[in-house]
């Protein structure tokens, strides 16, 4: 199994994998406290925009997939909070209208559908120096960020209106998760598809959430789990010539459910 | 006389001021929580005294006092409490507007809170509103509101459901936009650049209603109070601790918060505000969803911090039984009004 390390391709999938493994699961409590689910699925959708768009014009899916995200859940913000409206049904809105045009692309510029949906299970094996280097560069600045403002962002999960009245820009960072998260969420589909992208940043967190006693034992047992199910994971699909994203979602969900089963009532 | 007031003990001098009114008196207060000489050996020697410096005298433990030029109404107090007293020249009382304020009714106590407050020696803060109205949903809300509250004073404000407490509160928070007037914090008017940068300065209790389970333990939610600060983990975690023991909630630090009583988080978000430094308290219904055992605690724990800290303190609550025992001014909410 070693031999196959030889192999630059995946050499560099091992090493993404385990980085945003351990990275990404900031983002899934993130995600989690401030209750984003519903913004997680649009971005799945907008992902596929995002690709059709950049099929039709010919550019690389995985930009294309990061500018639609990021403008979708500023367009989601914005809204939501100058409008007062719900940002889940804002987001249900958008998943659909972003579904809707994606469909259209398709048809229209004769995209190959199975390019566009080869998104849902993810390519980890096929990063260009430039989606390798920048994926490595933001699990670094996520990993950086949660340190360096750990201190604000506990304030902010806490309680928004107890957050701005301790000094914290809470409009700020409440920005800058979206941000991040529509970051995350594009690089986890790329690594592991749409389908499967909660085995790295929601699973880990949710699992943590069951057995953390505070909120920096939260974001380090999300990312132990997070780095434990992308390693394991990994070698495991080597070892039994499996689809890597699958093992490790299955592991991942085999782990859930033990820790589920045997959590004390 | 050199100075306007000398101490002296066994005849040595140890401490001078050259300060006016009621000052030299809260810098001696301060020299001898330093020193570990007992106030009632000392002999203190002073170019002027009416009834509130006698009261500061007394609080002081100061039992011998020489004074240039005395009040007859510092007489009687110094009587009461058995101060050795003499003087230079004896007047029926002197120009001081403090003298005039503090009556017979006041205890020492009181008396000696009500001069903090006016030397500015308080935690607290000032609050001013000025013609203030807030408008939600096409409904008035707060109209042409006004208020004065001054450094370290205390108000209950009393109303129905819906009159407009709550939104008072997150006014002067500043998370609510007006249609007219003004709100000042100290000299900060909310809204400016400087509140953006003092806004710390304002401690928020809100209703006990987080009922989400996210673990994060009561020490990490009195550290928030800090989170927008830079400072060294170590002055972190003792400031932390410091407000913590202030408000008997030290035993809970490692405990869970959401798993916390009612009771118990109060006085976990009162430590929160207190690491904040808050000079300015809001408490927003803080007896919702608390026992009675809850409730007297944390009536106990605000008389606690009128008295000590001393921060500007507002209070809404239709719990009047409760404020009742707080003793606090109280007005009421009405018509998008105080009275």
């Amino acid at each position: 199994m070693v031999d196959l390390f030889t192999y630059p391709p995946i050499l560099k999938g091992f090493i993404v994998l385990i980085l945003t493994g351990f990275a990404f699961p900031i983002t899934g409590v993130y995600l989690l406290r401030m209750n984003l689910l519903p913004l997680r699925f649009m971005l799945m959708h907008g992902a596929i925009l995002g690709g059709a768009l950049s099929l039709a014009m010919s550019v690389n899916p995985f930009g294309g997939t990061l500018v639609v995200n990021l403008l979708l859940v500023l367009l989601i913000s914005w809204m939501s909070r100058s409008l007062k409206a719900d940002p889940g049904q804002l987001s249900a809105f958008f998943m659909v209208v972003s579904i809707s045009i994606a469909f259209i692309f398709i048809y229209r510029f004769q995209v190959p559908a199975k390019d566009t949906l080869s998104l849902m299970w993810g390519s980890l094996y096929t990063l260009n120096e430039i989606e390798f280097v920048g994926t490595l560069v933001f699990s670094l600045l996520l990993i950086l960020f949660q340190a360096r403002y750990r201190h604000q962002l506990q304030a902010v999960f806490f309680d928004s209106d107890v957050a701005q009245t301790s000094g914290v820009n809470e409009k700020g960072f409440y920005y800058g998760i979206i941000l991040i998260t529509a970051v995350t969420v594009a690089a986890a589909m790329k690594l592991i598809g749409a389908l499967l992208l909660d085995a790295l940043l929601l699973l880990p967190a949710l699992i943590a959430s069951y057995h953390a006693k505070s909120y920096k034992g939260m974001i380090l047992w999300s990312s132990f789990w997070g780095g434990l199910f992308a390693t394991v994971g990994f070698l495991l699909s080597l070892a039994l010539d499996l689809p890597a994203s699958s093992t490790i979602a299955v592991f991942a969900s085999i782990v859930f459910l033990i820790l589920i089963l045997t959590k004390e009532k | 006389m050199e100075h306007s007031l000398v101490l002296f003990h066994n005849d040595q001098q140890i401490f001078f001021s050259d300060e006016h009114w009621l000052y030299p008196l809260f810098e001696v207060e301060q020299f001898l929580k330093e020193q570990s000489i007992s106030a009632n050996e000392l002999l203190l020697k002073d170019k002027i005294a009416g009834k509130a410096a006698a009261s500061l005298i007394v609080r002081l433990g100061i039992r011998h006092c020489y004074i240039e030029l005395l009040s007859e109404r510092a007489i009687p107090v110094f009587e009461k409490y058995g101060v050795k007293y003499s003087y230079q020249k004896l007047v029926d009382h002197i120009q001081c507007r403090t003298e005039d304020l503090i009556t017979d009714k006041m205890t020492m106590e009181e008396t000696y809170l009500f001069l903090r407050k006016r030397a500015g020696k308080v935690q607290g803060v000032s609050l001013k509103i000025n013609s203030f109205s807030v408008d939600i949903a096409g409904k008035q809300i707060l109209d042409n509101l006004e208020l004065d509250l001054g450094r370290g004073e205390q108000l209950v404000v009393q109303g129905e459901n819906g009159s407009g407490k709550t939104t008072l509160i997150r006014s002067i928070l500043g998370l609510i936009p007006s249609i007219n007037g003004s709100i000042t914090i100290g000299e900060e008017v909310v809204g400016s650049t400087g509140w953006q940068k003092n806004r710390v300065q304002t401690g928020y209790l809100n209703q006990e209603t987080i009922k989400n389970n996210f673990p994060i333990t009561a020490a990490e939610v009195v550290a928030i109070g800090l989170s927008s600060q830079k400072i060294p983990e170590t002055e972190r975690a003792y400031r932390v601790e410091l407000a913590m023991r202030k408000t008997g909630s030290f035993h809970l630090k490692s405990k869970l918060f959401h798993q916390l009583s009612g009771g118990e988080k109060q006085r976990v978000s009162l430590a929160r505000c207190l690491c904040q430094n808050a000079r300015l308290l809001l408490l927003d219904e803080p007896t919702s969803y608390l026992d009675e055992k809850g409730r007297e605690e944390l009536g106990e724990l605000l008389i606690d911090l009128s008295k000590n800290e001393a921060p500007t303190m507002l209070l809404v609550s239709h719990d009047s039984g409760w404020t009742d025992q707080l003793k606090w001014h109280s007005k009421t909410l009405k018509g998008g009004k105080l009275w």
